[in-house]
């Protein structure tokens, strides 16, 4: 969804009706038009100016940043032109960095979606108690970070994990599942932990899709899997790009590796595990281990325009297939 | 799941029992393996330092050391984290709450040359990974001197979230254009119309903003990690990295206690306010 969708629901049959169709010949009514353009900045303002400093600025002060040799404490840094994007380009580290957050989005978004769907249908079934299941299933998406991660740090303790509790009961040796080559696995269980939030969405997606669909599907003899094939998946795409897309983007700049990091925090950057060392971490060594600010601030924009292509070809190549629900005739 | 208890009257009757039950056991297991990790963690903050070492397992404490709690609420200054935590969290819940209702009235009801534009840049926003700026953003902040104290908290709340903006906006384009007309028979100009006649009707999605805002600024680490020092900081940063022993290692058993404290209120308040959060979502469009 996002400008697209949104733009046949943009325009409430409010005072923007007459906007901008005022003839000049009438003074009053011009005055009326300028003041309510007046009104539109002002009340906007908040967010325009917010938006200019808090994010543009930031984001141009990074960008200059990439060209510089910036440290922060030095006062001898200089320009060295595109020297910091060469650099990263030839750097092994970038792209195994780099790697590991898509494969790390490649897993957990599809992982977590499909989590949440069957959740959702599962959930949306007509039984005693379905409140109860959604509330509990959901909790885990509200605990924050921090919780989740010192939550999974016990979980998946080497001595007094209960993973390794059920596993060593089997009669297997104990597996240190928070260093290499596990930790991954572990991090995109902190992700499937958190499906209710696809769920929850899903949900209420799932309760528009029209009745009537589904008893048509079953007077035909669609079985249970066709119908939510043909039907339920097709009026929940929209629901599902828009999960696909904010869970690429959350996914590339999670932090959970430093919250499950032997020392906690960013001064235990350098004792994350290397199976988490995702671009993002990488950055943040950069920042913070060793205060290359210049230098992270290439790797930071290189990222940025990253994220934007792949927002892009995601929306692109789900163009087809995603199917919105808009009748012509019922929306004015 | 099998069937053999039950009586066979009609075969469609046992089939829709059984159905049931599969469904009811796999929802318990599921719900289950969902609570898993927090019903760990809560158990691991009762257990002795000792029995965390201990090989195999232990499952459930030998005996149960209730004064975990009390012990990790000692270690650190616990109280005076979370004071910092509810301050920041109440100072940026307010004000974007306010801010965020009045840029979307302006959205919803104001119009000028290039709205389309800027209304499409506020969608588009949401999708900006902000992690990423937050990173300049600290150099900036740290340059003009306000690291370590609460005002980029009171900056970003003065700007509004596009997401707030959005839920906003979505409200007040619902409601009837006779509410506009009633004021400006009353002689309001827009700002009164707004704050006397809008924002009272929209006390749902205040309510709604309001607690996903807090939920952000209680949950959040990275931001006061990086803006404040250590005393001054949140009870996020505090439970992730201060209940360590003199060798940097974390205490396992007292960290678990603290983090169960640090979770629970937010728990109650997702349970208390479920009922608007759920009708909030439903009604934003943004399903």
């Amino acid at each position: 969804m996002t400008t697209h969708q949104l733009s046949s629901v943009a325009d409430p049959p409010g005072p923007a009706a007459d906007g901008g169709r005022t003839r000049s010949a009438e003074r009053p009514r011009t005055t009326m038009a300028a003041r309510r353009h007046r009104a539109f900045y002002l009340f906007t303002s908040p967010w325009i100016i917010g938006f200019t400093l808090l994010t543009i600025a930031p984001m141009a002060f990074a960008l200059w940043l990439s060209f510089t040799t910036y440290d922060g404490i030095s006062p001898h840094w200089h320009l060295v032109g595109l020297g910091n994007y060469r650099e990263l380009a030839g750097d092994p580290q970038t792209w195994k960095a780099l790697g590991r957050a898509g494969l790390f989005a490649v897993v957990s978004v599809p992982l977590s979606i499909i989590a949440g769907l069957a959740l959702a249908v599962l959930v949306n079934r007509p039984i005693r108690g379905r409140g109860l299941f959604r509330t509990l299933l959901y909790l885990p998406a509200v605990v924050p970070p921090v919780g989740a991660g010192i939550a999974f740090k016990n979980l998946f303790d080497q001595n007094s994990g209960a993973v390794n509790g059920v596993w060593t009961s089997f009669g297997f040796d104990a597996i240190g599942w928070l260093a290499d080559p596990y930790a991954r696995y572990v991090l995109v269980m902190t992700v499937l932990w958190a499906a209710g939030n696809v769920m929850i969405i899903s949900l209420a997606g799932l309760q528009d899709v029209p009745r009537e669909l589904h008893e048509a599907a079953r007077l035909d003899g669609a079985s249970a899997w066709r119908t939510f094939r043909g039907i339920t998946v097709p009026l929940l795409s929209p629901v599902l790009l828009f999960q696909t897309v904010t869970g690429v983007i959350a996914s590339v700049q999670t932090i959970m590796p430093m919250l499950l990091a032997p020392v906690p925090g960013t001064s235990g950057l350098t004792t994350i595990p290397q199976s988490d060392y995702t671009y993002m971490i990488h950055v943040f060594s950069e920042y913070f281990a060793l205060g290359r600010y210049g230098y992270a601030s290439a790797l930071l924009w290189v990222l940025f325009v990253l994220i934007l292509v792949a927002t892009g070809l995601i929306f692109r190549f789900t163009s087809g297939v995603v199917f919105y629900n808009v009748d012509p005739e019922a929306n004015p | 799941m099998t069937t053999t208890g039950l009586e066979p009257t009609s075969q469609g009757r046992v089939r829709v029992r059984a159905d049931r039950l599969v469904l009811y056991t796999a929802l318990v297991v599921i719900t289950g393996l969902f609570l898993g990790p927090f019903g760990w963690l809560v158990l691991t903050g009762l257990k002795d330092q000792g029995e965390l070492a201990a090989a195999p397992v232990h499952w459930l404490p030998a005996h149960v050391e209730w004064h975990n709690f009390a012990d990790a609420y000692r270690l650190v200054d616990f109280l005076g984290y979370a004071r910092n935590s509810l301050i920041i969290a109440m100072i940026y819940a307010t004000l974007v709450t306010l801010s965020s209702a009045w840029v979307g009235f302006g959205f919803a009801r104001l119009t000028a040359p290039g709205k389309k534009t800027l209304f499409g840049v506020l969608v588009g926003s949401m999708m900006l990974p902000q992690m990423i700026t937050l990173l300049p953003t600290y150099l900036i902040f740290a340059k003009l001197g306000m690291v370590d104290t609460y005002w980029p908290w009171v900056l970003w709340g003065l700007a509004s979230a596009p997401y707030l903006v959005f839920l906003f906006r979505q409200f007040f384009a619902g409601l009837p254009r006779e509410l506009e007309e009633a004021a400006i028979v009353d002689g309001c100009g827009y700002a009164g119309m707004f704050w006397r006649i809008f924002l009272p009707q929209s006390w749902p999605v205040l309510s709604a903003s309001f607690v996903i805002a807090f939920t952000w600024t209680w949950g959040d680490y990275i931001a006061p990690q990086l803006l404040l020092s250590t005393d001054r900081s949140t009870l996020a940063v505090a439970v992730m990295t201060r209940y360590v022993n003199s060798a940097g290692t974390p205490v396992a058993n007292l960290q678990a206690a603290a983090s169960v404290m640090y979770v629970v209120p937010i728990l109650l308040v997702f349970l208390v306010a479920q009922r608007g959060f759920v009708a909030g979502m439903s009604t934003s469009g943004l399903k």
